[in-house]
């Protein structure tokens, strides 16, 4: 390494790694999103009905709107530490493009907060009465759902990043954009259960996933230099 | 007159009573009526504040300029 | 066509050309206007199946249509102010968005009225009402981010870029809303406007609004584009003579 430039492979590999080691040192980035995400869920039974024909009819919008709102809170921790300490300035000076390193680091952001949220969530649909056929249904497309909810996440928090208080202004933005992500999610679970068939749907979930990473870091990236001066 | 005759309403109270439907469609329009006042007055009311304010600027520079230089 | 379009930027060129637009805008707009509404409240035929509140039509319909326009102009704005830095776009899409927002609000409220009778109720969620009040949540973050951002260049681009991905965002907002819609209410039978006003004496006055209200939006983005303008430049020698002139 000593003596070359580092290719931008590497510097993607680099700031992801790093990105995982602070998470893992700071361990309530990890727990805090995931016990949110317990918590909201529990909710719901308590403020709807504990009846479990009527859970069993929610239980696919009550995990889905459980999940966005754990991934919006989780998002708040994005850059904001980075920010503070002047890290984030040092990658927006990187020779490399910055999609690839906003990339990485919604990666790492994504592996930390919401891979334990899709992980958990089968044992809240049992809980919830999910009917037994849409375990898998739920797990994958929250697999699938819940990095673009971070994607889309993070265009708000770039542009965001330098305010005070932004939790409100965060919401405001941010939910109305991660509707067509809530639809086709809950939709998919729906419409399996009512016989259609998974592929489709999963096709529009993934169109998402890939317009997702192809065009929300290229925002992201230019609200961070907006936001960042 | 053939204007006269292809007017919907044959009277004044019917015309108000809109066929039952007096709340719906009067407050529509009486919607649209305040948004278009709102939406025309208050740039032109912004507009004087932003002159008379400019104004009162220009005087207090003009006043500090020769403050400045006939001391 | 460089040169003209630096001068199209200019704020100055603007505020001048605008001022001699306007009398061209407001008259017809005012024409239009009083034409329009007299023939939609006294002569068109009340409809067979809404009766009279078919009015309602010629108020919603030019502004639920105009509501649609706002996210483009506001990305092409954006666009334009990340590229050439033009200071007038920012201005026109600074003040756009509350303006936006006013106008999808009317359209809010004047749907809910007028299907208040068909639907019987005042609220549904239906595809075009769901995916409006959306873009009227959007325009809210719009208008948010700029005034919490104290930096105006900073959140003219900051504005820019959310003002490109809402646009990017409603249509897909639209798209899907609509999917889920027709997903959950299958042959909805109260959709507003899809039985189409056939005779001319139903849609020429609909024409005849859609035309003044556009003018009327004209009108009111104009007139709060000059007030920025004379904000913002308020320390450039030409607007404190159009002041002294005042």
């Amino acid at each position: 390494m000593v003596g070359r430039a580092a290719t931008t492979g590497q510097a993607f590999r680099a700031t992801l790694k790093r990105d995982l080691i602070i998470a893992y040192k700071r361990k309530n980035d990890v727990v805090n999103p995931f016990m949110f995400f317990l918590i909201v869920a529990t909710m719901f039974p308590i403020g709807i009905s504990p009846d479990p024909d009527r859970l069993g009819e929610i239980a696919a919008g009550v995990l889905w709107i459980s999940a966005l709102l754990a991934s919006l809170l989780a998002m708040d921790n994005l850059f904001r530490a980075d920010y503070e300490d002047g890290s984030l300035e040092q990658l927006l000076l990187s020779p490399h493009p910055l999609y690839f390193l906003v990339l990485a680091k919604n990666i790492s952001h994504w592996l930390v907060s919401g891979l334990p949220v899709v992980l958990v969530s089968p044992l809240i649909a049992y809980m919830l009465n999910l009917p037994d056929a849409a375990y898998s249904i739920i797990f994958i497309t929250l697999l699938i759902g819940t990095p673009v909810f971070s994607l889309l996440g993070s265009i708000g928090v770039s542009l965001t990043v330098s305010l005070g208080s932004r939790g409100l202004i965060l919401a405001v933005i941010t939910l109305p954009m991660s509707v067509p992500v809530l639809i086709a999610g809950t939709l998919t679970v729906q419409e399996t259960l009512n016989g259609a068939s998974l592929g489709g749907y999963l096709a529009i979930m993934g169109a998402m996933l890939v317009g997702a990473l192809t065009l929300a870091p290229l925002a992201s990236a230019a609200a961070l230099r907006i936001s960042v001066n | 007159m053939t204007m006269i005759e292809i007017i919907q309403f044959s009277s004044l109270g019917e015309f108000f009573d809109m066929g039952g439907y007096a709340f719906n469609v009067w407050s529509v329009y009486a919607l649209f009526f305040l948004f278009f006042f709102i939406n025309l007055y208050f740039p032109l009311l912004k507009r004087k504040q932003i002159i008379r304010e400019q104004k009162r600027r220009s005087i207090v520079n003009k006043e500090t300029a020769t403050e400045i230089s006939s001391s | 066509m460089w040169l003209w379009f630096s001068k199209l930027g200019s704020p100055k060129w603007f505020y001048e050309l605008s001022g001699r637009w306007l009398p061209w805008l407001v008259i017809p707009m005012a024409l239009l206007l009083v034409v329009g509404i007299v023939w939609a409240l006294l002569f068109v035929p009340p409809d067979y199946q809404q009766g009279e509140t078919i009015r309602i039509m010629y108020i919603h319909v030019p502004f639920a249509s105009i509501s649609l326009a706002f996210f483009p102009l506001m990305a092409v704005a954006g666009t334009i102010t990340l590229v050439w830095k033009m200071k007038l776009a920012d201005m026109v899409a600074k003040v756009a968005a509350p303006l936006g927002a006013w106008f999808t609000a009317l359209a809010l409220m004047s749907g809910s009225i007028w299907g208040s009778d068909i639907w019987g109720t005042w609220w549904i969620w239906d595809g075009r009402l769901t995916s409006m009040l959306l873009q009227f949540f959007l325009l809210i973050g719009v208008i948010s981010l700029r005034s919490a951002l104290e930096d105006s260049d900073a959140a003219a681009k900051a504005c820019a870029v959310l003002s490109i991905v809402g646009c990017i965002n409603v249509f897909v907002i639209k798209y899907s809303v609509e999917w889920w819609n027709t997903l959950h209410q299958p042959a909805s039978s109260f959709s507003l406007s899809d039985e189409a006003p056939n005779p001319p004496e139903v849609w020429v006055p609909l024409v005849i609004m859609i035309i003044a209200i556009y003018l009327f939006f004209a009108v009111s983005l104009i007139l709060s584009t000059r007030n920025e303008i004379l904000e913002r430049e308020r320390r450039a020698q030409w607007v404190q003579d159009l002041v002294e002139a005042q």
